[in-house]
């Protein structure tokens, strides 16, 4: 086989040098006599009705797969099922085998829900199958949909919160985990399964301060999801919010995700940033305040522990838009910071710092004129 | 290079630090000896990579991707693209035959023969075959089933503006990006379709300004007729995510069109850009971690997101959010530009290109052939592809030409009449707009470390977009100006 190097016409050709290193490649595999693999599980008498459908009858593949014998097999009878529209209870042995060879496999899943609604099988069975394949295949899709699937049929969400508080501590930031978690909630919205999910995110973030999931899910929980009996004093809550986020920040205060929660906090209640800054201003210099007693220690802005490392970009970035909202005159001080972050303290994000700097004279110079 | 400085633990280690910390230590040990020499691209390494996939098969391991087969040709065929490479006309024929295997005859693509249709292996298919097809018996574009695929996406399509990916499956956002790619390039767009599309993509922003997989809708129940979606609560599921930003601001951008063509009390919001701008930047690596992109706050750089944040800088420029390197009014004194100019000079873009194409260089790159998330893990066909293009996209300044648009609108065939031609019209010619800025390409060490530059939204090469458009459109697309 060759491989032509063409070129795209809007570019200039690659060195000529590069088509001679192209070396041959072997000859493609003979997909002709896959099917005389022996190792089927599936060759029992049970299944001699079935006609197994090779994947690709008259072409021969372009980058194939060298599947086992064992998973070419089952997916051949799958697709033998399919085109028979077959749905019986050897399709639910069927489907497990393929998605116990390959979870990624969607049209199993497919084809399982639906044989599983039409035999009206006992899904509670089906659930504690998924308890197995969703803690050993915890990165794929599939499994977590599946399981909303039968929960969205089974309405019983209780046990879930159990299953998924579980399955985060073998993966604490799995993006499925979280996501299927918050579906449960918002989905149910059923005030027994909310009650206990600030204590829960405290948990996890207690593990990790750093886990941003657990950071979002904690946003989810005390903003984006309607408001819940007892929950009514909306700035109650803020100020709940606020207090746990500045103490997390004291705990270690280079962590992204809590500075990002403060920020979402003040954007969602509207509060501008300047309030923050009895907190946030020993933050940004470049060591702590020095003899300060513990008892003259401000409850409401906790100060960074003793093993900070300071100043905090977060910190830093964060004076420099409170000066910037100021205008005027504390231009020249957001500037100076940004200048510092520029150049010093987050040299990688220079030209954003830069243009943060642009960005407000224009704002100063489109204000004055 | 002076050794980076570690990132900062407070002395209060986690879970999250200790990862850090490990990377941290195998990265060190690939910071090149000076910036401006990173390792060279092994290209020859790749291209054999790829071919032994694409001519030998995939080892037994790439079962789980069998429901991934469009996905594992695309990504093949595109680092081919990128890397100034096409197969030849047997191989071509044979991958043709090979997706069309693919199409379902209901509509749609799978992910294999026989398999569900499903919006990912969909706009893989297409793309493979924007690649590799052409029109006419056998050449794959007119054997696409686009009456089916239309009635498929409409029967996935909910009432809050969302898509499932297959029937039976999830609701992710990124289903969205590819079934508007797919419609764009196989003009198959209509307002019907895109209904309720931006607010469900709205949505998706979370706090921290990237986007999410999905939202959760609430209806009020009406006493008569259907019920109503609730603009508030709509939360998103699950955190900022690079994936699924990208999915997002590319879904917005292809949205523009049909935006400007609502009725000006439609247009009311938009999307959060002040804080999508500054999740984007954040989620650059520091020195240390030799600029490449993280995909989530707080956790690893990986190549591929080279392309998925990456890419996202492009995407806001052309949306005005952020001063585009390319603009037409400078179009006189850019030609000027030499290759030799300083890099600052003529680099005003807000994340560091340099930075990430060491990072893709020295880290990404398999001794063995083909790229990889980070050292020591082994290269894939997945990672290949968004580090060359991620690589591609830190070289190139491709921006949206209001010049190139008004040429393409100019030579539209017959004058659209109702609001669905004018949708395809301003589709086309938007999609068909994007352009690389002469002499602004920045190419970190060798030249021979170019690649070719690729369409910021679809991830196909120029030429590549507009063979396939020009034929589903039925339209002549004017050559552009020759080159200096
Ligand atoms: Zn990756």
């Amino acid at each position: 086989m060759k491989i032509e190097i063409v070129v795209d016409p809007a570019r200039p050709a690659p060195p000529a040098s590069l088509v001679s290193r192209v070396a041959p490649a072997a000859s493609a595999p003979a997909a002709s006599d896959a099917r005389g693999a022996s190792c089927c599980i599936l060759q029992r008498p049970e299944w001699a009705d079935v006609v197994p459908l090779e994947q690709y009858e008259n072409v021969t593949p372009l980058a194939p797969i060298f599947y086992t014998d064992e998973y070419r097999d089952a997916t051949n009878y799958f697709r033998g099922i399919v085109k028979s529209g077959e749905m019986s209870p050897r399709v639910l042995e069927l489907t497990e085998n393929v998605i116990r060879q390959n979870p990624g496999h969607y049209s199993a899943w497919q084809y399982r829900y639906k044989t599983l609604m039409a035999l009206k099988s006992p899904l509670d069975d089906e659930l504690q199958l998924m308890d197995e394949l969703a803690i050993k295949h915890l990165k794929t899709y599939q499994v977590w949909h599946h399981r909303r699937l039968l929960v969205q049929q089974t309405r019983n969400p209780g046990p879930e919160l159990e299953f998924i508080a579980n399955s985060l501590q073998v993966d604490m930031k799995n993006y499925h985990t979280w996501s299927y978690r918050q579906w449960i909630l918002a989905y149910f919205n059923d005030d027994a399964l909310w009650s206990h999910e600030l204590d829960f995110v405290e948990s996890m973030l207690e593990s990790d301060v750093r886990n941003n999931s657990a950071w979002h899910h904690r946003f989810f929980v005390a903003f984006q999801s309607g408001v819940r009996n007892g929950d009514e004093d909306r700035d109650a809550i803020v100020r709940r919010e606020l207090a746990f986020v500045k103490e997390r920040i004291a705990i270690a205060p280079n962590n992204a995700s809590a500075w990002n929660y403060l920020r979402g906090v003040l954007d969602h209640a509207k509060i501008p940033y300047s309030e923050l800054q009895a907190f946030v201003l020993p933050y940004s210099l470049p060591q702590l305040p020095l003899g300060i007693p513990p008892e003259v220690v401000d409850l409401e802005n906790p100060l960074p522990s003793k093993d900070s490392q300071l100043p905090c970009v977060a910190a830093v970035e964060f004076m420099a838009d409170i000066h910037e909202a100021a205008g005027g005159g504390d231009l020249v001080k957001a500037t100076e910071l940004w200048k510092s972050l520029a150049n010093e303290h987050d040299t990688i994000r220079k030209r954003y710092w830069e243009y943060r700097i642009a960005e407000s004279l224009k704002t100063k110079s489109g204000g004055d004129g | 290079m002076s050794q980076p400085r570690r990132s900062p633990h407070d002395s209060y280690e986690t879970e999250t630090t200790d990862h850090q910390t490990e990377t941290e230590t195998i990265l060190l040990k690939h910071l090149p000896l000076s910036p401006d020499l990173p390792s060279p691209l092994q290209k020859d390494a790749h291209l054999q990579f790829l071919i032994r996939n694409l001519i030998q098969g995939f080892p037994s391991r790439y079962t789980s991707q069998d429901a991934s087969q469009p996905w594992l040709l695309y990504w093949t065929l595109q680092s081919f693209s990128v890397m100034g490479v096409a197969l030849d006309p047997d191989n071509k024929q044979k991958a043709i035959d090979t997706i069309m295997a693919w199409q379902h005859p209901d509509g749609g693509f799978g992910g294999g023969p026989g398999q569900a249709a499903h919006l990912l292996p969909t706009y893989a298919a297409v793309c493979a075959l924007a690649i590799v097809g052409r029109p006419g018996p056998g050449g794959g574009w007119d054997q696409i089933d686009r009456e089916k695929m239309y009635e498929f996406f409409m029967s996935i399509k909910l009432s809050d503006g969302a898509f499932l990916v297959a029937h039976h499956a999830e609701v992710d956002v990124r289903g969205t990006y590819c079934l508007l790619v797919t419609a764009h390039l196989l003009n198959m767009l209509t307002p019907e379709l895109l209904e309720g599309v931006p607010a469900f993509i709205m949505s998706c922003q979370t706090y921290e300004g990237g986007f999410s997989s999905a939202s959760q809708p609430y209806f009020s129940p009406e006493p008569e007729g259907p019920p109503t979606l609730l603009d508030s609560p709509r939360p998103p599921l699950g955190e900022a995510h690079g994936g699924y930003t990208f999915c997002s601001l590319a879904s917005w951008t292809m949205l523009q069109p049909y935006l400007a063509l609502q009725k000006p009390s439609l247009q009311r919001s938009s999307l959060n850009f002040k804080t999508l701008l500054r999740w984007l930047v954040q989620m650059q690596g520091s020195e240390i971690e030799l600029g490449g992109f993280k995909g989530r706050t707080n956790k690893l750089v990986d190549g591929c997101y080279s392309w998925w944040v990456g890419g996202c800088f492009a995407l806001l420029s052309s949306l005005g959010i952020i001063g585009a390197h390319g603009r037409d009014d400078n179009h006189e004194s850019s030609t000027t530009h030499q290759e030799d100019e300083a890099w600052d000079d003529i680099d005003d873009s807000l994340w560091d290109r340099a930075a990430l194409q060491r990072y893709i260089l020295c880290a990404a790159q398999h001794p063995a052939g083909g790229l990889r998330d980070k050292p020591p893990k082994p290269a894939d066909s997945y990672h290949t592809l968004y580090c060359l293009a991620g690589l591609s996209s830190a070289q190139h300044n491709v921006f949206l030409s209001s010049t190139r648009q008004d040429v393409i609108v100019r030579s539209w065939k017959t004058p659209p009449e109702s609001m669905h031609e004018r949708l395809r019209q301003a589709c086309f010619s938007h999609s068909l707009s994007w352009t690389e800025e002469e002499g602004t390409s920045r190419i970190l060490g060798a030249q021979n470390n170019r690649m070719n530059a690729t369409h910021p939204v679809f991830n196909l090469t120029m030429t590549h977009t507009e063979g396939i458009m020009a034929h589903f459109y039925k339209q002549t697309i004017p050559s552009r100006p020759k080159k200096m």
